[in-house]
């Protein structure tokens, strides 16, 4: 999910993703690098991303990930059933009323 | 489908995805480069937060569902290899397996067409086959006569047709050379019975069968062949025994009826039989007994209903004509297949059963290999462990290569399968019916190849369960001490078992063997060497009793000219080969009631026969020119019957009323003038049949077959005969045209070809047993290399290794053959049927097996033990 949106902002290669998640989460989050390769070809393999080959900020011949639209509708749903997921949560970890 | 074009850009994808992952170490450790970490450990660090790259190679490109096929196929493109490089390990697993399976699959094979197949008719398991039990000497079914047929069909409740037939041979003149072709005779309803339609025409109707009728259906076969499938003839005469019959119809394509070998090209009604040409037409006589009966059960009948009723029709009859009938009181109404095919089951089962025996060995065989290349094996199996290969993979990849060779030896066992079936049909010949319809189909390819997949998968198990579960980093190096282990045991084991299994095929095959032989081995009775016979076939019109009889004559006389013909005569039927005519007839000296009236087997013959056959004339005299139909009716008798009906005494000059006579002489007392040595009638018999031959000019029935005893190679005479029988009338058709050692050797043709086939067994058997032991052996000498060479460092002589070794083995064997011989008793009771004579010899022939396997394990284990007696201890102790 993370990912999708990640790359939703902006088209990255691996390890640039890997950093951007980082930053942007303020280093809470730190993606296991291990899993990231197996993840982007399972989203790959169901359409949710593209791939093409570029050119990355440091000169690199790097594979650039972009969502497609229906990797667009995934992370929708992904995320609204995420939020609900959420409000959920907090409703039943409501400070108990005095 | 995506997934095939994803296969296809595999490769692509393969590429992209390893070069990306080379980047991102690369970006990685350039950024921990850049921190100030030289480059080398940058990049070691980077790859250790990372993790192993191959794994997550390996993990993405799982994703696109490769893995499972990828690793099949390089599974087995390894296992490939590694059997290259082993050849005589495959090659010996794949002979195996190909030897074990392929004769399985034949003999699968044959039992499919000629027991599993129904009868090709609709409804097939509704036909049932309907005969008379003669409870004389034991019940067993016999023939109908026609009036017999006629009531059952008339008063039987349970079948919805009910048809007679009997073979006949018939000619076909008026255009071409006369043909003669396989005929039969048949009550008007076969079509309906067996619901078949004939191609063009019609089939016979009720009222075809009056006497006068003359009808036939010809075969598809022979409208194509002799008319040229010209409709047109439907409808017309054709000249069948010179005489004009209407073609009502062709049968459809591949009909054949009665089914067998025998293909039957015309089929006529029974009013053939019925304007026969005797006093009473055989339609009348209810003595005459020479029809089969199959028929169809009424739907909603069962097959006991309708026996029962046929029964109660039978007793009906007993009361009616207790003469005719007081030996007949009941019928056999059983499934036509049974019927058909009932004698050979039991023999093709006991042949599944030896078949079985050699896969058990084979697979015994397999398994002794197997275990010993993955013992072998057991240093790689650690080292790939060690390095990080998973165990399911390093199982996974043994059982592939099992598989592999399991496939292959499937494989090659079908071309045995193959071969096997193809030897097998001319070698059956007449003793196996329907085997021409055998042939490898896919139910019994299937059955093959389970086979061998259940065998490489059962054999793998205790390997593969050794290599999960050992704890192979302690280790195990080739050679090590501890010469013999659990393993050992267990091989030892399977060699006894193939002794054993072994063993009892030997005794089997070498019973059979005994038997075939000494059936082979009997005297016939004559000198069959040299002499040619052939039949022909005179029609009633014009050729009845002095005509017949004058034209034989004449064919006789210009056959005697012909040069190289020492001696020529006729006489039907002929010996050897199993045809029998059984009349009754009446002692002067006793006589009986007609119930009572003793039978026996007759012949008629020409004078000089018995001297062109080489039977040996013990009393009195041969017939010659004096015996016409004015002199004084006369008999010869052999001395089998002379033995029973007159034991003790002079046969010559007694005399009998036999039941047989021509018009002329009616209850004619015949006088025996001669007595003659026993010649074989039927060459699987135990004793000789006791025979009374008439002389042919007294008893002028049929043209008998003519013997032929010449100087010169039998078959170079054919074409003689065929020119003095041509010179005699252009339209007599010579047929059946063989010497007497051809037709005595097709008289033995089952017990030959079951002993041939056992005998293939035990060999294929004993070569394996032999392989077994040797591998065995072998690898176990190689294991104990380290401990011989100790041995013999210690002052073991090589006498001493030697018998080390062959002790092993032979007490391996010895077992094997003490458990064997269970076997082998068993076995020979199981075959006691088919022994014809050996019994006294069996103990004899049983420890020939018995040394035969022990002399075989012998050489087996010779080998092996050479190869250790000179083991040299210093190379020995060097091989750690």
């Amino acid at each position: 999910m993370m990912v999708l949106r990640t790359l939703q902002r902006r088209p990255l290669h691996g390890y640039a993703l890997v950093q951007e998640i980082k930053r942007a989460s303020n280093e809470l989050l730190q993606i296991e690098e291990g899993s990231l390769y197996p993840a982007l070809q399972r989203m790959l393999k169901q359409g949710w991303l593209r791939a093409r080959w570029g050119v990355s900020p440091t000169g690199r011949r790097v594979r650039l990930y972009q969502v497609t639209e229906a990797g667009a509708r995934r992370l929708e749903s992904e995320v609204s059933s995420f939020e609900r997921m959420l409000e959920g949560i907090r409703l039943v970890l409501a400070p108990v009323k005095p | 489908m995506s997934w095939i074009t994803d296969l296809l850009r595999r490769r692509r994808i393969d590429r992209d995805l390893a070069e990306e992952i080379r980047q991102h170490l690369d970006e990685k450790a350039d950024e921990l480069a850049a921190g100030g970490m030289p480059r080398e450990e940058a990049l070691q660090a980077a790859r250790r937060e990372f993790g192993n790259p191959t794994l997550i190679e390996e993990d993405s490109r799982a994703v696109w569902r490769w893995t499972a096929v990828e690793a099949l196929a390089a599974d087995l493109r390894y296992a490939a290899r590694q059997l290259r490089r082993s050849p005589s390990f495959t090659l010996a697993t794949v002979l195996t397996l190909a030897l074990g399976i392929g004769a399985n699959t034949a003999v699968f094979s044959v039992v499919n067409a000629v027991v599993l197949l129904p009868l090709p008719f609709p409804e097939p398991d509704r036909l049932v086959a309907v005969e008379s039990i003669d409870i004389r000497g034991g019940p067993h079914p016999t023939s109908l006569s026609y009036p017999t047929f006629f009531d059952f069909r008339a008063r039987s409740r349970g079948f919805e047709h009910l048809v007679s037939y009997r073979d006949n041979q018939f000619t076909l003149s008026g255009f071409g050379a006369p043909l003669q072709v396989p005929g039969a005779i048949v009550s008007w309803n076969l079509f309906p019975l067996l619901k078949v339609q004939p191609a063009l025409g019609r089939g016979f109707l009720p009222s075809e069968e009056q006497r006068g009728e003359r009808v036939v259906v010809l075969s598809y076969e022979l409208w194509q062949g002799r008319f040229g499938g010209d409709p047109s003839i439907v409808g017309r005469a054709i000249a069948v025994d010179r005489l004009p019959h209407t073609v009502v119809g062709i049968a459809p394509a591949g009909f054949n009826f009665p089914v067998g070998r025998r293909r039957v090209q015309i089929w006529t009604t029974l009013a053939r039989d019925a304007a026969s040409a005797t006093v009473n037409p055989i339609t009348e006589q209810r003595g005459a007994r020479l029809l089969q009966a199959i028929a169809r059960l009424k739907p909603g009948v069962s097959l006991a209903e309708a026996h029962a009723q046929l029964d109660g029709v039978a007793a009906g009859m007993v009361r009616e004509y207790p003469d005719v009938y007081k030996n007949l009181p009941r019928t056999s109404v059983r499934p036509e297949l049974e019927r058909m095919v009932g004698d050979t089951r039991w023999a093709l089962f006991v042949l599944f059963a030896a078949v079985t025996l050699v896969l058990l060995i084979a697979c015994a065989n397999v398994a002794n290999l197997l275990l010993a290349r993955t013992a072998e094996r057991e240093r790689e199996f650690a080292v790939r462990l060690a390095i990080g290969a998973g165990r399911a993979r390093v199982v996974r990849q043994l059982l592939s290569e099992n598989l592999l060779v399991a496939l292959l030896g499937a494989g090659a066992g079908i071309l045995v399968a193959f071969a096997a079936l193809s030897a097998a049909r001319p070698l059956a010949g007449e003793s196996i019916p329907r085997i021409e319809l055998a042939s490898i189909d896919t139910r019994v390819l299937a059955f093959s190849v389970v086979i061998a997949l259940l065998t490489a998968f059962l054999f793998s198990v205790p390997s593969a369960l050794r290599v999960a579960g050992a704890r192979l980093d302690r280790g195990r190096e080739a050679g090590a001490r501890g010469s013999t282990d659990a393993n050992d045991g267990f091989r030892g084991a399977l060699v006894v078992v193939q002794v054993a299994l072994g063993l009892t095929l030997l005794s089997a095959a070498g019973l059979l063997l005994a038997a075939f032989l000494e059936v082979a081995r009997r005297d016939p009775g004559c000198a069959p060497e040299g002499v040619l016979t052939f039949q022909i076939s005179l029609p009633d019109n014009p050729y009845r009793d002095e005509k017949q009889a004058a034209f034989y004559e004449s064919l006789l006389e210009r056959l005697a000219q012909v040069p190289g013909v020492i001696s020529v005569a006729g006489g039907v039927p002929l010996p050897l080969t199993g045809q029998q005519m059984q009349i009754s007839f009446d002692i002067e000296e006793r006589p009986a009631p007609p119930p009572a009236r003793p039978s026996s087997d007759m012949a008629i013959v020409t004078p000089g026969f018995f001297k062109t056959i080489g039977a040996p004339l013990l009393r009195g005299r041969d017939f010659d020119a004096r015996d016409t139909e004015d002199a004084p009716p006369v008999l010869i008798v052999n001395q089998a019957f002379a033995d029973k009906f007159f034991p003790g005494e002079d046969a010559v000059g007694k005399r009998i009323v036999p039941g047989a006579n021509s018009r002329r002489n009616q209850s004619m007392k015949r006088e025996i003038v001669g007595v003659v040595g026993n010649v074989r009638q039927s060459p699987l018999g135990a004793e000789p049949e006791p025979i009374y031959y008439f002389p042919y000019r007294q008893l002028t029935w049929m043209p008998p077959a003519t013997v032929v005893r010449a100087a010169i190679p039998p078959h170079a005479l054919e074409s003689s005969v065929r020119a003095v029988v041509a010179s005699l009338d252009k339209e007599v058709p010579v047929y059946e045209i063989h010497t007497l050692d051809e037709v005595l050797w097709s008289g033995v043709a089952k017990p030959r070809f079951l002993g041939f086939l056992l005998g293939s067994f035990a060999a294929i058997a004993l070569a394996l047993t032999m392989v077994g032991l040797y591998g065995v052996l072998a690898y176990s000498v190689a294991r104990r290399t380290r401990e011989i060479g100790i041995r013999v460092a210690l002052g073991a002589t090589r006498g001493t290794i030697f018998g080390l070794v062959v002790r092993r083995a032979m007490l391996l064997v010895g077992i094997g053959i003490a458990l064997g011989l269970g076997g082998a008793v068993a076995g020979e009771r199981l075959l006691s049927r088919m022994l014809y004579g050996v019994g006294p010899r069996t103990p004899l022939l049983v420890s020939a097996a018995c040394v035969l396997i022990a002399l075989t394990a012998a050489l087996a284990a010779s080998l092996p033990a050479r190869r250790a007696a000179s083991t040299e201890p210093v190379e020995a102790l060097r091989m750690e």
